[in-house]
C-alpha cells in the first residue's frame, strides 16, 4: 500500500491502570503499523508505573489537567513529530480499535478534516442510559442551532483529525469537558466534520468521569462553553488559514 | 455629611493600608504588577476620604440617598472588580500552567528516549 502518512492514535488516561494495559496491548495487536501516545493525566494509581513497566510510548503530564489538557498535550506531540493524521481514543476500552480504518479513511480521502465515531448512527452496541442520551441530544440540537451542523454523538471521544485540526487543537482546545466545544471550534474552522457509525462497549473497569451528581453542571458548563465558543467566532466564519 | 470621627478612622485605615502595601512589597511577598490595582485604589479611597464633599457628589448623582450606604456600595463595587481581575489572573496562570506542563512531559518523553539510545549505544560499544 502506497500510503505513507504518519497516524498517532492518542490515548489519554487518567487513573486507568485497570484498563490501560489491556488496551494498549489490544491496540498494538491490531493496529501495529500506526504510532500510539499514552497521556498519562497525572493519575494518582499505577497508570504511570504501568507505561513505565510495559515501556509504552507515553506523555507524563505532572499535574492533572483533565481530558482536554491530556488530549491537547497529544496534538502538540503530534504537530511537533510531523503526524499527517491523529486519533484520539479513551483509554478505557470503550472505543473499539476495530473502528479504526473507518474513522480514518474520509481523513486519507480527504474527504473530511474532522472524523468522529458516533455510536447512535446505526443504534448498535452500548447506547449509554437514557438520561444521558437526553443530555446528548440536548447538546446536538444547541450545536445544530448555532452552527447549523447536525451531529449525534457529540460526546464521542473517539475522532480523527487532519494535520490541519492537528495544528488548530495544539495551539487551542478546550478544557474540562472538550468534546462538544471541540466540534463547534472546528466547524467555526470551516473543517469538515463526519460521524462514522461506530459500536461502543459499556466501561470495562474504572469509573467515568461524568457521574450522576456531576450531569447538571456538565449540561450548564458545556451549554455556555458552546454559546461562548460560538460567539467568540463572531458572526463571519473564522477564515481558512491557508 | 460623614461624620468628623468615622472620617479620622478612615484616615487612620487608609495609612494602615498602604503601610500594608508596602510591607509586602518590601518582603516580595506581592507583585508591583498586581499591586498597582490595589494602590490606585487606595489612592481613590484618601482622595475620598480627605475630599469627603465628592463622595457625596458622586452618590448624588447616581440617585442614593443615604451616605453611608454610598460609601458601602462603591466598596462593594470595587472588591468585585478587583475579584474578576484576581480571577482573570488565575485563568491566565492556569493557561500558562498548563503550556508548561504540557511542554514538560514532551521533554520529558525525549529524554526517556536519549538515555534509552545512551544506554544502547553503550552496551553496543562494551560488546564491541
Amino acid at each position: 500500500m502506497g500510503q505513507k502518512e504518519k497516524v498517532l492514535i492518542i490515548i489519554p488516561a487518567f487513573n486507568e491502570a485497570d484498563n490501560i494495559v489491556r488496551v494498549v496491548d489490544h491496540m498494538m495487536e491490531q493496529a501495529p503499523q500506526y504510532d500510539y501516545l499514552v497521556v498519562n493525566d497525572g493519575s494518582t494509581d499505577d497508570t504511570l508505573s504501568l507505561c513505565r513497566r510495559e515501556k509504552f510510548h507515553y506523555l507524563d503530564l505532572s499535574i492533572n489537567m483533565g481530558i482536554g489538557g491530556a488530549v491537547q498535550a497529544g496534538y502538540i506531540y503530534a504537530r511537533k513529530n510531523g503526524y499527517d493524521i491523529a486519533v484520539q481514543m479513551d483509554g478505557d476500552g470503550q472505543h473499539d480499535i476495530a473502528y479504526l480504518e473507518e474513522v480514518l479513511e474520509p481523513i486519507r480521502q480527504g474527504e473530511a478534516d474532522v472524523t468522529i465515531g458516533s455510536r447512535f448512527l446505526q443504534k448498535e452496541g452500548f447506547q449509554s442510559s437514557v438520561s444521558r442520551r437526553a443530555g446528548i441530544n440536548i447538546l446536538s440540537f444547541l450545536i445544530l442551532l448555532t452552527t447549523g451542523k447536525r451531529i449525534k454523538d457529540v460526546t464521542s471521544g473517539y475522532r480523527a483529525v487532519n494535520r490541519r485540526f492537528i495544528e488548530i487543537y495544539s495551539k487551542d482546545y478546550p478544557m474540562d469537558y472538550p468534546e462538544p466545544e471541540a466540534i463547534v471550534a472546528a466547524i467555526m474552522h470551516l473543517g469538515r466534520v463526519k460521524e462514522i457509525p461506530v459500536q461502543m462497549r459499556a466501561r470495562e473497569g474504572g469509573t467515568s468521569s461524568i457521574t450522576f451528581k456531576k450531569s447538571i453542571y456538565y449540561m450548564i458548563k458545556v451549554t455556555l462553553a458552546i454559546l461562548i465558543c460560538r460567539m467568540s467566532y463572531g458572526v463571519r466564519r473564522a477564515k481558512r488559514e491557508d | 455629611m460623614i461624620p468628623a470621627t468615622l472620617r479620622v478612622t478612615l484616615i487612620v485605615a487608609v495609612i494602615c493600608y498602604f503601610i500594608m502595601i508596602l510591607y509586602f512589597l518590601k518582603q516580595k511577598a506581592l507583585n508591583l504588577k498586581y499591586t498597582l490595582l490595589w494602590i490606585v485604589a487606595g489612592v481613590v479611597m484618601g482622595i475620598l476620604v480627605i475630599v469627603p464633599e465628592l463622595l457625596v457628589f458622586i452618590i448624588h448623582i447616581f440617585g442614593i440617598q443615604d451616605n453611608m450606604n454610598g460609601l458601602f456600595i462603591f466598596a462593594i463595587g470595587f472588591i468585585i472588580m478587583i475579584l474578576l481581575s484576581l480571577t482573570s489572573i488565575a485563568s491566565r496562570q492556569n493557561r500558562k500552567i498548563r503550556t508548561l506542563t504540557q511542554e514538560l512531559s514532551i521533554l520529558d518523553k525525549k529524554v526517556r528516549e536519549l538515555e534509552e539510545k545512551a544506554v544502547t549505544e553503550d552496551e553496543q560499544g562494551k560488546e564491541g
